[in-house]
């Protein structure tokens, strides 16, 4: 799924204007990128209309805390829809 | 004891130029920001001509990040009030967060980005609005904004009055230092509203001229072919500051207010009252603010939009307070070259009439060709005039039937 990671960085890094390579597997969204909750919810949408999907299971989604989380958490959606 | 209050700093983004100086020199010069539309296809449209801002670098003012936030109009308020603070000399501290205000106008805010993100909601569905529509959209955020890239912690809000919001804005400002609420206000008016929900509006209207073979001409205040504004975009923002605070810093003063009023024509939505009478009593009540008397004025800056109604009823007005005294007035429109900045023109306006005390010039009335009967002032025709200019007024008319004048005074201690 190297696909899903990459394209979530892009997004990630196009939302935030900064470089790709900060956006580590292991960034936290908040704490290292510095989103607010705006930008959160920005990137979170972005993503769905990106994979098709819908977060509507909101606690799990809001609970996404690192870009690792984001990639597990769409892998395991487009699985599900496809 | 009411405080003094003077203009220490100013800042623009024009359809003339990306700074003061530049639109100034566009200004005396008499050329005309006036093109074809740049920002859209305006192919289909009743209208195709606008005043556009042109080579705006918003990086030079913000980064990308925070830039994708705003809509232009808050990006326009951002970097003219970021020039403003930096021509009073405060980019560099010397201010108290806390008595320091931003009181900042524009007629409608973020209507580009109320256009797409509605787009969006059509076609894509509710989940896809961008949660920063609303942020985005508000015609408040120039002055918040503003605050949050300055760290300005005084009164903050915005004025909302049509094509009067930037002067009442700068109205409200100037209150609010002689009373004591603030020692510093950054005030103006931003808009950016060339876009094709705006543009088909305003055209629909019958508001805007249909000039499209010829923009250059389409905006002719006064001028018996007028047909219409053409719409304009930008914004003027100037720092106010009480006179003692900006003399014991050793500030450059531009000029000083003297007067303001605020008066209503509770007559129609769109159209002005027959003889401008709201206008008339506005500038009565200024001149009165002010202290002195009609014959005392050198210069007004008209409203002038060059629609057929408004010049026409604000030449009747400009007669019903001056009298005999209008015959050795010069009146002229700016909106000949820059267009109609609706909610912005109230700011930039306030630094042409500043800067013609100040350069003791007073720009022209472009396009003045065919004199019409019912205008019979002296609209300085076409020319940049010296003169010695010691008060004058600035004219602020809204849809809504919303009157705003300031009377500027040439500094002098």
């Amino acid at each position: 799924m190297a696909d899903v990671t990459e394209k979530v960085r892009q997004v990630i890094a196009e939302k935030l204007q900064i470089d790709a390579g900060q956006v580590t597997i292991e960034a936290s969204i908040v704490e290292d990128l510095g989103a607010d909750s705006l930008e959160q919810a920005d990137i979170l949408f972005s993503l769905e209309d990106e994979f098709g999907i819908t977060a509507d299971d909101t606690d799990e989604a809001e609970g996404l805390k690192t870009v690792g989380d984001i990639v597990t958490y769409l892998e395991k959606k487009v699985e599900a829809a496809s | 004891m009411s405080r003094r209050v003077v203009v220490t700093g100013m800042g623009a983004v024009s359809p003339l130029g990306m700074s003061v100086e530049s639109t100034w020199e566009s200004l005396l010069a008499g050329k005309s920001g006036a093109g074809p539309v740049r920002a859209f296809d305006a192919s289909g449209f009743l209208v195709r001509i606008a005043c556009e801002v042109k080579g705006f670098d918003v990086e030079a003012f913000m980064d990308k990040r925070d830039a994708r936030k705003m809509d232009l109009c808050t990006q326009y308020a951002v970097a003219a009030g970021t020039m403003a603070w930096k021509d009073a000399g405060f980019d560099g501290g010397g201010f108290d967060p806390e008595a320091t205000g931003v009181i900042v106008g524009s007629g409608v805010g973020g209507i580009q980005t109320f256009g797409t993100q509605h787009s969006i909601l059509m076609e894509k569905g509710p989940r896809r609005v961008s949660p920063f529509f609303i942020p985005m959209m508000i015609a408040d955020m120039p002055s918040g904004a503003i605050s949050i890239k300055l760290g300005l912690k005084g009164p903050n809000f915005a004025t909302v009055s049509a094509c009067a919001s930037g002067a009442h804005a700068i109205g409200v400002a100037f209150r609010a230092i002689a009373r004591g609420d603030a020692d510093v206000v950054v005030s103006g008016g931003a808009e950016a509203a060339v876009c094709p929900i705006a543009l088909a509006g305003f055209a629909n209207m019958k508001a805007i001229s249909t000039r499209n073979d010829d923009p250059e001409k389409a905006s002719r205040p006064f001028d018996a072919d007028r047909d219409g504004f053409v719409l304009g975009e930008g914004a003027g923002i100037v720092v106010l500051e009480e006179l003692e605070r900006a003399k014991a810093r050793g500030a450059r003063v531009h000029a000083e207010v003297v007067g303001y009023a605020a008066t209503a024509d509770a007559h129609h939505i769109t159209a002005p009252a027959p003889d401008g009478e709201g206008g008339a009593r506005a500038m009565a009540t200024a001149i009165a603010d002010a202290g002195i008397a009609p014959e005392d004025i050198q210069y007004v800056n008209a409203h002038g939009t060059s629609t057929p109604l408004n010049d026409k009823f604000e030449t009747a007005a400009l007669k019903t307070v001056f009298g005999d005294h209008v015959a050795k007035l010069a009146v002229s429109s700016t909106k000949s070259m820059t267009g109609h900045l609706l909610g912005a023109a109230g700011g930039v306006e306030f630094i042409f009439t500043a800067l013609a005390t100040r350069e003791s010039v007073i720009p022209p009335t472009i396009n003045y060709e065919t004199p019409d009967p019912e205008c019979d002032l002296d609209y300085v025709p076409n020319q940049a005039r010296e003169a010695n200019v010691t008060f004058a007024l600035t004219n602020s008319f809204g849809f809504g039937g919303h009157n705003a004048v300031l009377a500027v005074r040439r500094f002098e201690e």
